[in-house]
This record gives C-alpha cells, sequence and structure tokens, in this order.
C-alpha cells in the first residue's frame, strides 16, 4: 500500500503522528518503496524501540538492506568513536564509566562532530535518508545533531508534541512549534486511529484523539461523555485502596489479552505494592534496572549482612518473604535454638549464611521462588539477578560487574511484558495491550495522561473521584 | 571514480624501497630497462586487484630476502559511496592532503577522503591483504576489502595479449561495460543437452566391438548396464564456463584472432567507455603491436589528452612516438638510487622540458643525455659514432646515450636544459661552443648540480676547432666537402669578402699545389666563414653527419693533440653509462 505521506516528498519534513495512527506502518511503507543501493538510516531513542522497530520493518517484509536501525545515542557514539581525534573525545568518556555527564559529552561531541563537516562526504556515502522517530522526545543537543546531519541527508522526523514526557532532570526536550517545525516544515498530520480501528473500537479511537486535541489546548477529559469501551470507576475515599485493586484486576477482553496497569510514574513503590497484591501482575522496569545494580553495589560476600541484604532483595522481587521474620528465623537456626526444624528455603539460607558463595545466594533465591504460594512478582529484576550472580560465580568478573554486564544485555532484549503488567507511562510508552488500566489519572500532567489513555486497544478503565481528568 | 594517491612499495622483486604520487590521469612510465617499471604495475596490480588466489615465490622478495617482507601500500582517493561506508569502513576512513601528500588519521572537511591498503606477503609466502589506519590498528581491528567492494576498484590490465577481455571471463571488461550478463546457466546447459542428443549414438556404432566385450562383462559380474552398454556424449565434458562465449566477428571468426594491436586498441577503447565501473588501467609496453599512428589512438582513448582525465593509467613505454604524445606531467622517470631505493621524478611542464619531449624524446629513454648547442653537434656526434662503429666499436646509443638538440640561440639555454635534466636522474653532458661566453652563474648552478661540460678551446666555435685541429689532408677533406654542399663561387666570394680581398680561394688551392700547409690565418679565416650564419658550409645535422663521418672520425689520430683530447673525453664520458 503506498503510505498516506511521502516521507522523502521534500528535502527537510516532519509528520505529526498521535498515538496509533500508523507511525510505524508509514516507515515500513516508505522503506518499502525506497530503491536505490544505499540504505536509510533510522534513529530512535531506546534500545527497545530499536527492537520494536526492527520487528515491524521485518513483519512488513522490508528488505533488510534497505535500512538502518539505531538508536540516537548509540549513533553518535559510534560516530565519536569512530572519529575520535576529530570529535575530541577522550577514551575514558567513551567508556561510559560515569553515563550522566558521558552521554551529553558524547552527544556534543557527534553534533561537532558533523556540524564541521568532517564526515559529510562518509555520511552521504553511506545513506540514502535520514528518518528520526519519537522526535518529540529528542533534547536540544540532539535536535543541533539532527539538525546538522541533515545538511547532508535528506531528513523526516516523526513524532507527537503530545507524546513527550521524557523532559525531565534538566534534559530539555524539543519544542514541536518553536524548534522542530522551524527547521523541519509539516508535511502532514496522521488521523486515522489505524490501532482502534483494526481492534474494531474506531469509536474509541476517535474519543482518543478527541481528547488529544481537548488536552493539546489545555483543556480537561470528560468521563460523562464516553464510549462503551471506556469504563470510569468513581472513586470513594473509603474505599479507594480497594477500588484500584480491583481496577488493577480488569479481565482482558479475549482469554489471552494483556492488561497493562498505567501506575503513578513517581511512585514506583506503590507500584510495586499494587502488583505484590494482585495476583497474576508483574512490575515493568526501567531499562536502567537501577535496582539491580544497587543490588550489586551493597551485596558483598564479605560482609556479615550479606544474609540480610539477600533477604531484603528477595522479598522486594517476591511475595511470601518477610525479612522482619525471617531473618531472626535464620539467626535461631544457625545457633541452633530453632524449635521447628527449617523448610527446604530456610536450609538454604542456612547454608549460605554458613559458607557465602554467589552458586548459593542463587539457590537460596531459588528455593523462596518455590515457598508455598511464593509468586514472583518483579521478574525481569530477579531473574537478571540469578544470571549475574552466575556470571560472577564463574570469577571472571565481580559482582558489581556482573550486574553491570546483565543489565546492558537485557537492554538489548526486546522486552518481554507479562499478561498483567504494572507500570508507568514513562515506562509503557510505545506499548499497547488489550485493557489499559488508569488507577491515578489525577497525578498526570496532559501530556502523561495523553500517553496513559491511549495503552489500551479494547477497553480503557479510568479510577476517578471526579467525572472531569483535570491535568496538573 | 577511484584513485590511486600514493604507492608505497618495499622490499618487492628489484624494489628495495619505492614511495611516490602518481598524478590522477596517465602516468608514463619511463626509464632505462630494468628500472622496475613493470614491477611497479606488477605491485599494484596484485595489492589492487580481484584476484581469489595469488602465488608468490622466493624470487618476488628483494634479493631473495625472504625475512623482509613483501610490504604493498596503496591509498585510494576519490572512492565509491560503497568504500565509504561509515558502518563497514568507519575506522578506516582517512583524510588526504592532495598539495602536500601528507595523511591524516580521520577524514576532515575539504579533504579527499581515502582508504589505505596493504598486501604484506611473509616468509611463508601467504599473501595478506588489509586496510590500515592507526585508530583501527590502536583496537586491533583488521579487515580487508569486502570482495563486492574490491571488483569495483580493480584496475583493468591490458597485457600484451588481451584476449581475456575479448569473451566473458571473470574480470573481463565486457563484464564492467553494462549490468547485462549471459544467462549461463540455464542457456548453456541445455545447449550441451542439445549436442548430446545430435551426437546421439554415432559413437555406439563406431565402438560395438568394445560395448559388447564391456556389456559382457557387467551382466556376467552382475554389473546393471541393462541389455546394451551405450558410447554417448558425457555432458560433464562440454565445458560450461563463463569464458565460453566471446566476441565474434559479423563472420563468425572470434575476435581474439585480431592482431595483437588490434585487439588491445579495441581493448583500451571498451576500457574508456566502462571508465566509471573500472577506473584504473594498467597498460605494459603500451606500444606493443601498433604502428605509431595506432599508438597515438590507444593513448588518446585512454584519456591522454582530455581534462579531467576519464582514467587513472599506468603505462610503461620505451616509444619515443609515446612520449612525443604526452605532455611533461604525464612523463615520470623511474630511478634507481646509488642507495638501492627507487625515486619517481615527474618530468615536468616547463618550456624547455616540452620542447624536449617534442623533438628529442629519445632522451627520456636512455640513461645519459648529451645536451648539444645545435644540430652541428649533433651531426658531429652521430658521424663520429656511425664511424666509430664501422670500425668495430660500440656504438654509444648501445651505451643508453642520447642527445638533445636545444637549437642553437644563447648558450645559457644549453645548461638550462642540461640541469633540468639533471633534476631527473639522468647523466648529463652539455657539448657547447667557445666563441659566445655563457653566464656564470647558470654554469655554476648546473655543474653544482653535478652537470659535465665540454667545450671548445677558447673563442673557438666547433667549425673553428675543426679547421684549425685538423691535419693539412683533413682540412683539404673538409674544403673537399664543402664544394659539394655549397657553390664554388659562393664560397670564393665569402673568402674574398671575410679576408676583404687578403686571401682567395684561389690562394689556398695554389698554396695546397705548392705542397705548403695551411697557415694560422688561412685555417681562421676558413673557420670563420663556413659558421657564416646565413650560408654555413656544414650547419645542417645531415651534413655534420657526413662531415663526421668520413672527414673528421678518417682525420682523428693525424689532428691536434688537444682536439683530440676532448673528443676522446666526450666518447669515454658516453661510454661510461
Amino acid at each position: 500500500m503506498p503510505p498516506e505521506y511521502d516521507l522523502f516528498a521534500f528535502r527537510l519534513g516532519s509528520i505529526t503522528a498521535p498515538a496509533g495512527c500508523g507511525k510505524t506502518q508509514i516507515i515500513a511503507d516508505t522503506l518499502n518503496r525506497h530503491v536505490g543501493s544505499k540504505p536509510v538510516l533510522i534513529l530512535t531513542h531506546t534500545n527497545a524501540g530499536v527492537t520494536a522497530l526492527r520487528q515491524r520493518m521485518q513483519r512488513g517484509n522490508v528488505p533488510a538492506s534497505a535500512y538502518r536501525i539505531t538508536t540516537l545515542d548509540g549513533f553518535a557514539m559510534r560516530l565519536v568513536s569512530t572519529f575520535p581525534q576529530r570529535s575530541g573525545i577522550s577514551a575514558e568518556t567513551l567508556e561510559l564509566r560515569t553515563p550522566a555527564t558521558d552521554y551529553p559529552a558524547i552527544r556534543l561531541a557527534a553534533f561537532t562532530l558533523v556540524q564541521a563537516g568532517h564526515v559529510s562526504d562518509a555520511l552521504a556515502s553511506t545513506y540514502a535518508h535520514l528518518i528520526v522517530d519519537e522526535y518529540q522526545d529528542c533534547n536540544l543537543v540532539q535536535h543541533a545533531l539532527v539538525t546538522a546531519i541533515s545538511s547532508v541527508l535528506p531528513t523526516c522526523v516523526l513524532g507527537d508534541p503530545m507524546q513527550a514526557i521524557f523532559g525531565f532532570g534538566g534534559n530539555q526536550l524539543v519544542d514541536w512549534n518553536v524548534h522542530v517545525l522551524q527547521q523541519f516544515p509539516s508535511i502532514g498530520e496522521l488521523n486515522q486511529p489505524w490501532r482502534w480501528i483494526n481492534a474494531g473500537t474506531p469509536n474509541l479511537g476517535q474519543w482518543l484523539l478527541d481528547c488529544r486535541r481537548r488536552l493539546y489546548a489545555g483543556g480537561n477529559v470528560d468521563l460523562r461523555q464516553i464510549p462503551e469501551e471506556v469504563i470510569w470507576i468513581p472513586i470513594q475515599d473509603e474505599t479507594a485502596d480497594r477500588q484500584r485493586l480491583a481496577a488493577a484486576l480488569t479481565r482482558p477482553v479475549t482469554p489471552n489479552g494483556q492488561v497493562l496497569v498505567i501506575g503513578d510514574s513517581r511512585n514506583p513503590r506503590g507500584r510495586r505494592q499494587m502488583a505484590s497484591q494482585t495476583p497474576g501482575a508483574t512490575t515493568v522496569e526501567p531499562a536502567d534496572l537501577a535496582d539491580l545494580t544497587s543490588f550489586g553495589r551493597t551485596f558483598d560476600l564479605q560482609t556479615p549482612n550479606a544474609v540480610a541484604v539477600l533477604v531484603n532483595f528477595a522479598a522486594e522481587t517476591m511475595t511470601q518473604v518477610g525479612a522482619t521474620t525471617l531473618l531472626p528465623r535464620i539467626h535461631s537456626l544457625q545457633r541452633g535454638t530453632a524449635r521447628t526444624p527449617p523448610t527446604p528455603a530456610e536450609a538454604t539460607m542456612v547454608e549460605f549464611a554458613n559458607t557465602p558463595t554467589f552458586l548459593l545466594a542463587a539457590e537460596a533465591l531459588r528455593a523462596l521462588t518455590r515457598q508455598d504460594n511464593a509468586r514472583v512478582y518483579r521478574p525481569e529484576l530477579l531473574y537478571c539477578c540469578l544470571r549475574a550472580l552466575q556470571i560472577a560465580s564463574a570469577g571472571n568478573y565481580t559482582f558489581p560487574e556482573a550486574t553491570v554486564r546483565e543489565r546492558e544485555r537485557n537492554r538489548h532484549e526486546s522486552r518481554q511484558i507479562n499478561r498483567r503488567a504494572i507500570g508507568s507511562t514513562l515506562l509503557l510508552k510505545g506499548l499497547e495491550a488489550e485493557v489499559a488500566v488508569v488507577p491515578n489519572p489525577e497525578t498526570m500532567d496532559a501530556r502523561h495522561l495523553y500517553v496513559a489513555l491511549t495503552r489500551g486497544s479494547s477497553r480503557l478503565v479510568i479510577c476517578s473521584s471526579t467525572p472531569e481528568l483535570i491535568p496538573q | 571514480m577511484v584513485r590511486i594517491r600514493k604507492v608505497e612499495i618495499l622490499n618487492f622483486r628489484s624494489i628495495r624501497s619505492l614511495i611516490w604520487r602518481p598524478s590522477s590521469g596517465l602516468n608514463c612510465l619511463v626509464g632505462p630497462g630494468d628500472s622496475a617499471k613493470t614491477t611497479i604495475l606488477d605491485a599494484i596490480d596484485l595489492c589492487l586487484g580481484a584476484r581469489r588466489t595469488t602465488a608468490f615465490s622466493d624470487t618476488d622478495f628483494f634479493n631473495l630476502d625472504v625475512n623482509q617482507s613483501i610490504q604493498i601500500t596503496l591509498i585510494l582517493g576519490q572512492l565509491p559511496d560503497s568504500l565509504k561506508d561509515l558502518d563497514n569502513y568507519g575506522i578506516y576512513l582517512q583524510a588526504f592532503d592532495l598539495n602536500t601528500g601528507v595523511l591524516q588519521d580521520e577524514p576532515a572537511q575539504g579533504f579527499d577522503t581515502v582508504l589505505c591498503l596493504r598486501l604484506m606477503v611473509g616468509s611463508d609466502l601467504e599473501p595478506n591483504w588489509s586496510l590500515v589506519s592507526q585508530r583501527a590498528q590502536a583496537l586491533g581491528h583488521e579487515r580487508n576489502i569486502a570482495w563486492k567492494d574490491r571488483l569495483l576498484v580493480a584496475p583493468a590490465r591490458l597485457g600484451t595479449y588481451a584476449n581475456s577481455n575479448l569473451s566473458w571471463t571473470r574480470g573481463s571488461i565486457l563484464n564492467r561495460l553494462c549490468e547485462e550478463r549471459p544467462n549461463l546457466g540455464a542457456e548453456l546447459a541445455s545447449s550441451a543437452r542439445e549436442a548430446r542428443t545430435a551426437f546421439g549414438n554415432q559413437a555406439s556404432a563406431q565402438l560395438t566391438e568394445t560395448l559388447q566385450i564391456v556389456t559382457q562383462q557387467a551382466t556376467s559380474l552382475g554389473v546393471p548396464v541393462g541389455a546394451q552398454a551405450q558410447a554417448l556424449l558425457d555432458i560433464h565434458a562440454v565445458s560450461i564456463s563463463e569464458g565460453a562465449i566471446s566476441l565474434h566477428n559479423e563472420s563468425g571468426i572470434p575476435l581474439r584472432s585480431l592482431g595483437t594491436g588490434s585487439s588491445r586498441l579495441l581493448v583500451a577503447g571498451l576500457q574508456r567507455v566502462a571508465a566509471q565501473k573500472a577506473s584504473i588501467a594498467l597498460v605494459d609496453e603500451v606500444e606493443y603491436g601498433l604502428e605509431p599512428h595506432r599508438l597515438i589512438r590507444l593513448l588518446d582513448s585512454l584519456g591522454a589528452k582530455e581534462n579531467p582525465p576519464p582514467l587513472q593509467v599506468f603505462l610503461t613505454t620505451h616509444s619515443p612516438v609515446a612520449v612525443r604524445e604526452l605532455r611533461g606531467d604525464q612523463i615520470f622517470v623511474v630511478r634507481k638510487q646509488q642507495d638501492g631505493s627507487h625515486h619517481i621524478h615527474m618530468v615536468g611542464v616547463e618550456d624547455d622540458i616540452q620542447s624536449t619531449i617534442r623533438l628529442d624524446p629519445e632522451a627520456f629513454l636512455a640513461r645519459s643525455v648529451i645536451v648539444c648547442e645545435g644540430a652541428s653537434e649533433v651531426g658531429l656526434i652521430r658521424g663520429l659514432d656511425q664511424y666509430w662503429v664501422d670500425q668495430n666499436y660500440r656504438s654509444l646509443l648501445a651505451a643508453g646515450t642520447a642527445y638533445v638538440n636545444v637549437g642553437g640561440g644563447e648558450p645559457d639555454r644549453c645548461f638550462i636544459r642540461g640541469l633540468a635534466m639533471l633534476r631527473l636522474g639522468y647523466r648529463v653532458l652539455v657539448l657547447v661552443d667557445a666563441d659566445k661566453p655563457p653566464t656564470q652563474a647558470v654554469v655554476n648552478s648546473y655543474t653544482a648540480a653535478g652537470g659535465q661540460l665540454i667545450t671548445w678551446r677558447p673563442t673557438r666555435a666547433l667549425e673553428d676547432e675543426l679547421f684549425l685541429s685538423l691535419s693539412d689532408t683533413g682540412v683539404d677533406s673538409m674544403l673537399q666537402l664543402a664544394l659539394e654542399f655549397v657553390d664554388r663561387e659562393l664560397i670564393a666570394a665569402q673568402i674574398s669578402s671575410q679576408s676583404q680581398g687578403r686571401i682567395t680561394l684561389d690562394d689556398i688551392y695554389h698554396q695546397r699545389q705548392l705542397q705548403q700547409s695551411y697557415t694560422l690565418e688561412m685555417r681562421q679565416l676558413l673557420g670563420l666563414v663556413s659558421r657564416h650564419r646565413k650560408n654555413g658550409w656544414f650547419k645542417s645535422l645531415s651534413k655534420f653527419e657526413v662531415l663526421a663521418k668520413s672527414v673528421v672520425g678518417p682525420n682523428m689520430q693525424t689532428a691536434e693533440p688537444g682536439f683530440i683530447a676532448l673528443v676522446n673525453e666526450l666518447f669515454r664520458w658516453a661510454h661510461a653509462s
């Protein structure tokens, strides 16, 4: 099918793409019509995004020779490490020991390198066009880099200012009107809600586009006029927690359908608690797996509190583990003062306490998961940890190194999201499910709210004490 | 498309070391035999060619020393896009400054983006091609050019025989003209099957008895061959290869049976058409098999006269016709230095040099060059050389000596041209008259550069020297010869008017009839008159040649010792190279 808009009709251009309106499809369709020996360079932000785009291209039978996909940071990193002298970047920066300062330095160096024209010849020789996806997530330096590349390569950027939710912590994002449209004039705006049309819920799709318009204009979302696919749960103060937990248990529409619960992005502890209390639910972990690497730094076999650190980690990832009862129990078992014999899980814990090794730590964690009614609600964290313990036990890496390696490996895995997953807008953006549950919409601003509302294709459950959602 | 920016050769055959920045157009390599011209072509071909296998042997190493690795490094510029692919070749891309020849390890705005390709052969004789850059080395990365990209940069070699380019063999120029390819598999296979059918059972009829024995034995041993074994054409015996399809003329005669010259000419023309895809050509002995006019045609089709040059061509020649056709910036002199390294000098396009290319192209093909002031000196040397060859001495031409005719004018011009030739690495001797003194500074810079100089005794021109130095019989013969070239009346008038009537031609004859020697005044007078600016007696190359061969040579032994010494010095120098 020919694409709705020709992304290469103009030397520079942009497409505004509301959620679920076929942005990825238009990229695939465009690439399918791409002829010529040089590939199109496609840049996006996250490794998960790269994986998702690549899968869509493969499903759309786009020949692999027609494109090369990578992340903006990955591309910047490769440019500067290929031409370290011209970019003036140090080998130390390229090692990414302090990502918080190294990544900005690499982006800036890549911009300077391209801007100076040193790689213009090679860029023009290598790629035919540049497409940047999720452009609203670009910060100003990334925007400058793309702008510099666009003087060499015809460039089209796609994105949605209403989904720009990553502008925090000093990361200033592009302003769609001020920066993007100035550099990349609008080619058009996608307006067919394909995700909902394909799911047989076109009314929901239209309602969401309507919500987007209202939110964009600074308005509210009125829950009194909603299509049948949207369920409003009016929250009462005294039953609020129970109502939200019940909402999180909303059944999928089809037997194998997926349910996403989009919780408060500023309250990870609350989301974890909800996951621990919702049968069948697991959390979605951030890509940096900070809880894993921090465990990696604190879990030291040589220190006497290794058992406590391990037990606390277990308590954070699965049910049926209570640190306050398990730790004294282990001590009494060690001293031989316990009256009841140890359970298998307690026995492996004691074994670990007596001879602390990485293999026994992993064994103890596994034993805990086998306890009656135990349920792992942070599987990504736990299984990455088990693999890190395995790596560390082989002896080539320290445990902190092993957790970092495991995080990096995991970054490039395609994300496996559980049938019932609890996350936040920041963690679930770009993902879609059959059912979306929004338990705390009152904490969200217009963009977060729009991202949250657009995650479900067949059903949307909103918990709110008021009939109007007023963005923060 | 792709151009070789720099060539570096170490320990390859006769070359211990060579560093050369060729031009991006035509590079005609000249130099005395064995100066390693063909070795340079081979080095480029081996490093850049698209060959699956290459066999090296001990004789490919300099001085047969296999412990010193062969190393051929080419810097390739003006790269096709696929060789500048960031993902494939990023850390090998470098910048080359065309003005200074300086290589920078990373590409830079305004500079040519280049790759550095190196062929190494060690004592195991295994060739290893790799791209080289400092940062790739630092990272321990190594890779070769991908095969498909190698095909893009592979040079086309126009060897002595061009036949392989007249059929669709692998690497043939025919495959680079356009995207068309013969559909070999299906068509040839079915032709082979048809041949088998057409051939049929003919052989069986001729081999009845043999087949009978085979069938009997097979049957008795229980080997299944059916009722009767047959003799058929083996389908595998019908060769099916790309090279099976070749060019034929209208009457079906293969073009490979054209004369050497014609096929080379045709292939060179095709090369020109394919310049976009095969932009580097290597041509051995460009003149081979070609008449001068077709040689010129061949050079033209290689783009010798085009700007910008369509191809980068490396060719060798021993032909003055080829040299004469080229500009000084297309001719490169290959020299082996005292220290054993090779150097390549561009001849250059200064006026003096360019006119030497036009008038005396042979000079560039020699080892030693005698720069002559005018045609007379050239005639003298040639005539004397011919005389000595008749006396069974070795010709100075055989010793690799040629001469350049400056064509008169100021004597300084001889030294200026001599200096230009010296700088190209030639042995140079200037032969100049002594009647007009040259500028001392010009002579000094010439001799400082190692130039040799022979001139006649003070104030004397060549004719003065001859009339003053030869015996009386010699001078008789000179007069005799002059009368063959010039009217007697004119000579008589010249003598009378020059001496203001004091001496006449008849006086001279009279004196000689009385067996009396020429007086000094007579000798001086004859010298002066004979080199009259407008009506000189011997003033042409061929007349002086006759004079030298028939008069000077035979009378050399009886000549004045000072003159003999000068001539000996000249010929000793010419034979010393």
